[in-house]
């Protein structure tokens, strides 16, 4: 057993490289931090090591698991699992800190850049590792990996009553949401007596789904319930708009962006949405279970309810919000309903292969969701100044007059937000929406109901959003924004805003959907014993 | 390939290439930007009359099919489509693939038929008189007034030459962008509440619609195992499967086409307005400025009369036969009279209008879920007349408004005296707006009227709802003509203004209502060339409903 640890570690070692990179290199941020200040040493030192970091990754990963037992063997004793899936969150992860390291180069304060830059990097770190867990306890130390810092990085810049009131209030909700995990898993390995998340999926279906005890459905509970708090889905988003509003513009960003994705990745894996080879064996005798029904066969259901109640309180919330920053907060709140629409016509899509699978669909989503919404937080911190913030959406008026090109590139956020065609919001959407209508059998009602409720929420969000456009393009401003001259902060805005065109329209989504697919067919897995 | 396939792209992408060129003008150039729009759009003019002249000389005939089966009597043959000829269901497919999702593929496919050939040529045709009118009413933001609105064409005429169910909605849901900016920005004081109102409106709608559609793409697939997004494909497919004769495949097409009828309807519905779902139009048609009236009233109305000609009837024949042509005709009837009588209480002269279009967009309606080859012919006929007649009518309204700055009635009397031209060209419009004969209107009033009339429902509403639209239209006369009356005759009485005497009709003016005036002479004395070129589709469209009719007649007798 000892011998295996070892190997275990030894071999998984290679693999987590990239996040090794990022960790180093955080710690080495931190030190030198105390020596010397500077957002911009510090801002390129972050720069590097992510793109290192990027740079690993691609070279760590294409290994190729030998199928058969080996692999299944292997697979049910790691903590951590190299699959294509893990890898393209990794690389979106990586990705993400890029362009959010670029946000933040003028936004950061001199005196809290490094403290600031390291936490980011470690923040990275966690979602990569999030992405590879196998284990209960890796995959929630990963997910505290990302809390731990976001604690820091909300309390970090401002000392004003919002800013603490926002960690404050993170902090404590992010603890009650750990807790919840914590006993959440502590049922499913008190029901199948194992941490690995392969090897609980494997006895979950071994047992048939169906004639489940009751604790798997308070696992199931406490689960999505702790992992609800990430991905902002109601009534777990109370959080959310105060502490957007409080945290400084770049912290918003990674917050609206970087947990939900480690969240969603985490309930694919433990809910067994995505399975590792050889995990949904047919067992003789018992029926054939869908994937992410291990616990129960009412997921579905939970999560029809869940992103319908998420979609509409975050939509009807938002048209009534002035601040910026509470309305995305809310807009957040509201794609994290469609992307719940998504996980809950997952199990159903299974067997159709109409090229709308959930998990796919819940991919493409995440990726278009993160790159319109840092744009759009990216725009506010980019034409922010302690002379003229940008706090309400009174305050983009006449936008379109001094800023056209910024402009232009909000409204297209905005459109992508709503779903207009052409932009990455629209392609997501529709693999979502297509998906909920592809659905047949008994249930098939229920989701065109749910396809009807997330369009009219669309509509309703179209609302919000399009009057952020009307303020920038339909009138003149009182006070017209200065803004200045931050290169880094354009260059984001630009990236954020050729992606959300370029996914939508070939070749850009065409690379995106096989990059998806090729994703969640978890074909080559990796593993250290099999490489030994 | 032959240079007729080049002509789709040259329509579609020449709009565009100018919308950008002229947005890089900078709004300093004003006249170089209105010199550019002017010349892109005379030379889509151009192009569009090309496009119908070579399609016109085609041989295209139409037999009604043998079995229910046979796919090229039954479905749209789009021709001149870019690309080559790949699909294998039919032969006027294309390889253009954008997007593969699946077994299938969303792709390019861009086609000219019957439907929408005259529908294409009427938009190119609006779009010189919209920059002429435009020319001294837009000052501000000239060149992001000329880019959005030859970016509104090009969205337009995807619309129409789609033939991907797919990129339909693309361009369908996108041609609320360039409209949402010209109404948000050039328009009336209140042009704010109203753009906005237009555009989230309009976008319940049309999202409600995006399902529809890919609740008929996924039936098609769950049933026969084709993922396609092509429209002519998926009417072969659905078409096949509802002539099936097996009590379980009947139900679930039934039940299927309902839930598509109604979720496309939901968009199309807001869109053409019928009557319950019209109230974003009269406020979107007074603030928008003269060339976005003239735009929405001429043709993003009539985008929603095509979506039910070139999706709903076709693609849910038993429903549109069942439940469709009730309820459409009830709404569409009810929309005439209400139409025409809120129109004859406005004061606002372009209120009227806007009213006045709900009415006659109610009658277009009526006549196309007469679903009879005449009725369907008539509504066709009526789109183009009416995107004629009434965007001459909002272009001449705005001349005047050019001049007085009020469009109230009460501020006008006897201006036949005073500018006796216009006045004329008024009379015209009008005249050819109640469909006096000899011009555009006549013809398709009577052809909606007598498909209105053939209507042979189980329940015999066909003459009874013939008689209550021709009320319909007797009272567009009246409140058309009561607006003349009041703005042209009487006592001379103009508005305040200063400076020196308003001139009658200037030649850029002449230049704007001739063309349009000329196509309404000429739709009136011959359309016979026009009837001709949509008959072998329109008969298409009539067989699917004479199957769907023949199925229902079935249904009845096995119940009994």
């Amino acid at each position: 057993m000892n011998d295996l640890q070892n190997a275990l570690l030894a071999g998984q070692f290679r693999y987590i490289l990239p996040e090794i990179v990022l960790a180093v290199a955080a710690t080495g941020i931190f030190i030198g931090g105390t020596f010397r200040s500077g957002r911009y040493l510090w801002s390129w030192a972050a720069l590097g090591s992510l793109v290192a970091s990027l740079f690993v990754l691609t070279i760590t990963a294409g290994f190729v698991l030998p199928s058969g037992e080996a692999g299944r063997t292997a697979t049910f004793s790691t903590p951590l699992l190299f699959d294509s899936l893990a890898n393209f969150v990794r690389v979106l992860a990586i990705v993400a800190g890029i362009l959010l390291v670029l946000f933040s180069w003028n936004e950061v304060p001199d005196r809290h850049a490094a403290d600031y830059l390291a936490c980011l990097l470690v923040i990275i770190g966690g979602v990569g590792l999030t992405a590879c867990a196998n284990d209960l306890v890796s995959l929630y130390l990963a997910l505290e990996l990302i809390s731990i810092p976001t604690y820091i990085l909300l309390y970090l810049p401002r000392h004003d009553d919002a800013a603490q009131e926002a960690a404050l209030k993170y902090f404590l909700l992010s603890i009650f949401s750990s807790a919840l995990l914590l006993f959440g898993f502590s049922y499913l390995y008190g029901l199948t007596g194992t941490t690995n998340i392969a090897a609980i999926l494997h006895t979950l279906y071994g047992q048939g789904g169906g004639d489940m005890p009751a604790v798997a459905q308070i696992a199931l509970i406490t689960v999505v319930a702790g992992l609800g708090f990430r991905i902002t889905a109601a009534p777990f988003h109370f959080y959310a708009p105060d502490v957007y509003q409080g945290a400084p513009t770049v912290g918003a960003a990674l917050l609206a962006s970087l947990p939900k994705l480690a969240g969603f990745i985490a309930l694919l894996r433990v809910l067994g949405f995505v399975t590792p080879d050889g995990v949904l064996v047919p067992v003789a005798g018992r029926p054939h279970v869908l994937p992410g029904m291990a616990l129960s066969d009412q997921v579905p259901i939970l999560f029809w309810f869940l992103a319908a109640f998420t979609m509409s309180l975050g939509n009807l919330l938002a048209v009534l919000q002035d601040n910026l920053k509470r309305l995305l907060a809310y807009s957040s709140v509201a794609h994290a309903g469609y992307m719940l629409v998504a996980l809950a016509a997952a199990p159903y899509l299974s067997e159709r292969s109409s090229g709308s699978d959930g998990v796919h669909a819940l991919l493409y989503y995440l990726v278009a969701y993160g790159v319109m919404t840092i744009g759009a937080f990216a725009v506010i911190a980019f034409l922010s100044t302690p002379e003229r913030p940008v706090d309400n959406v009174e305050d983009l008026a006449g936008l379109s007059g001094s800023h056209p090109y910024v402009a232009l590139m909000l409204a297209v956020f905005m459109f992508s937000l709503i779903g207009m065609p052409l932009t990455a919001g629209f392609t997501g959407k529709f693999l979502i929406f297509f998906g909920a209508m592809n659905v047949v059998g008994e249930q098939a009602d229920l989701y065109r109901w749910l396809a009807v409720i997330g369009m009219l929420n669309a509509a309703v969000g179209g609302w919000y959003y399009l009057r952020i456009i009307a303020v920038m393009y339909l009138r003149t401003a009182l006070r017209p924004i200065q803004g200045r001259r931050n290169v880094p902060g354009l260059v984001t805005l630009i990236v954020c805003a050729v992606l959300t065109i370029g996914l939508s329209i070939p070749p850009g989504a065409n690379v995106l959907l096989d990059a998806v697919k090729n994703a969640t067919g978890i074909k080559s897995t990796p593993s250290p014993i099999a490489q030994r | 390939m032959e240079f007729e396939h080049y002509l789709l792209h040259v329509l579609l992408a020449l709009p565009l290439v100018g919308a950008i060129v002229v947005a890089l003008q900078g709004p300093k150039r004003q006249t170089a930007v209105r010199r550019i729009s002017l010349g892109v759009s005379l030379v889509i003019a151009f192009c569009s009359f090309i496009l119908a002249g070579r399609f016109m000389a085609l041989e295209r005939p139409w037999t009604a099919p043998q079995k229910p089966t046979e796919r090229i009597s039954t479905t749209f043959q789009p021709e001149f489509v870019p690309g080559l000829k790949s699909t294998a269901l039919h032969d006027a497919g294309t390889d253009w693939d954008l997007i593969p999702l699946g077994a299938g593929t969303v792709q390019f496919y861009l086609g000219v038929d019957g439907i929408n050939l005259f529908l294409i040529v009427l938009t190119a045709v609006l779009f010189p008189p919209c920059v002429l009118i435009s020319w001294n009413q837009v000052h501000e933001r000239v060149n992001e007034f000329y880019a959005w609105l030859l970016a509104l064409q090009t969205c337009v005429l995807g619309v129409f030459m789609a033939f991907d169910i797919v990129l339909f909605y693309v361009f369908f849901e996108l041609s609320l962008v360039p409209l949402f900016f010209l109404i948000g920005i050039w328009g009336g004081p209140e042009r704010r509440y109203a753009a906005r109102k237009f555009f989230v409106y309009t976008l319940t709608g049309s999202l409600l619609t995006l399902l529809g559609i890919m609740g008929v793409v996924l039936a098609v697939y769950s049933r026969t195992h084709v993922l396609t997004f092509s429209i002519p494909e998926l009417v072969v497919l659905v078409n096949q499967q509802l002539a099936i004769q097996d009590s379980e495949s009947r139900a679930y097409w039934l039940s299927i086409q309902m839930v598509v009828f109604s979720l496309l309807v939901a968009g199309f519905a807001v869109k053409v307005p019928l009557v319950p779902f019209h109230t974003w139009l009269p406020l979107a048609h007074v603030e928008a400025p003269t060339a976005g009236s003239v735009d929405l009233a001429g043709l993003l109305l009539k985008i929603g009369v095509y979506g039910f000609l070139r999706l709903c009837i076709p693609l849910t024949p038993d429903v549109s036969l069942a439940w469709g042509l009730p309820l459409v005709t009830v709404l569409a009837v009810i929309g005439i009279i209400y139409g025409a009588f809120c129109a004859y209480a406005q004061d606002d002269v372009k209120k009227l209008i806007a009213y006045s279009s709900i009415s006659h967009l109610g009658l277009c309606m009526a006549a196309v879920y007469s679903l009879t080859a005449t009725g369907l012919a008539g509504g066709l006929f009526q789109m183009v007349n009416h995107g004629l007649s009434t965007g001459l009518l909002f272009l001449l309204i705005g001349m005047l408004y050019e001049r007085y700055h009020t469009r109230m009635l009460q501020d006008y009397s006897g201006m036949a005296t005073r500018l006796p031209l216009f006045g004329f060209c008024l009379m015209f419009a009008v005249l050819s707006s109640v469909g006096l004969p000899g011009l555009n209107g006549f013809v398709g009033e009577a052809l909606c009227f007598f498909g209105i009339m053939e209507e042979e429902t189980t329940y015999g509403g066909g003459p009874f709802f013939a008689v209550v639209a021709l009320s319909g239209m007797v009272l567009g006369a009246w409140y058309l003509i009561t607006m003349v009356r009041r703005l042209l005759f009487g006592p001379l009485k103009e508005p305040h203004h200063d400076g020196p005497a308003i001139p009658d009709m200037e030649p850029r003016e002449w230049a704007t209502f001739l063309p349009l005036a000329a196509l309404c002479l000429l739709l009136g004395l011959y359309p016979h060339p026009f009837l001709a070129t949509s008959q072998p589709d329109v008969d298409r469209l009539a067989h699917l409903a004479d199957a769907a009719r023949q199925r229902q007649q079935q249904d009845v007798q096995a119940r009994r």
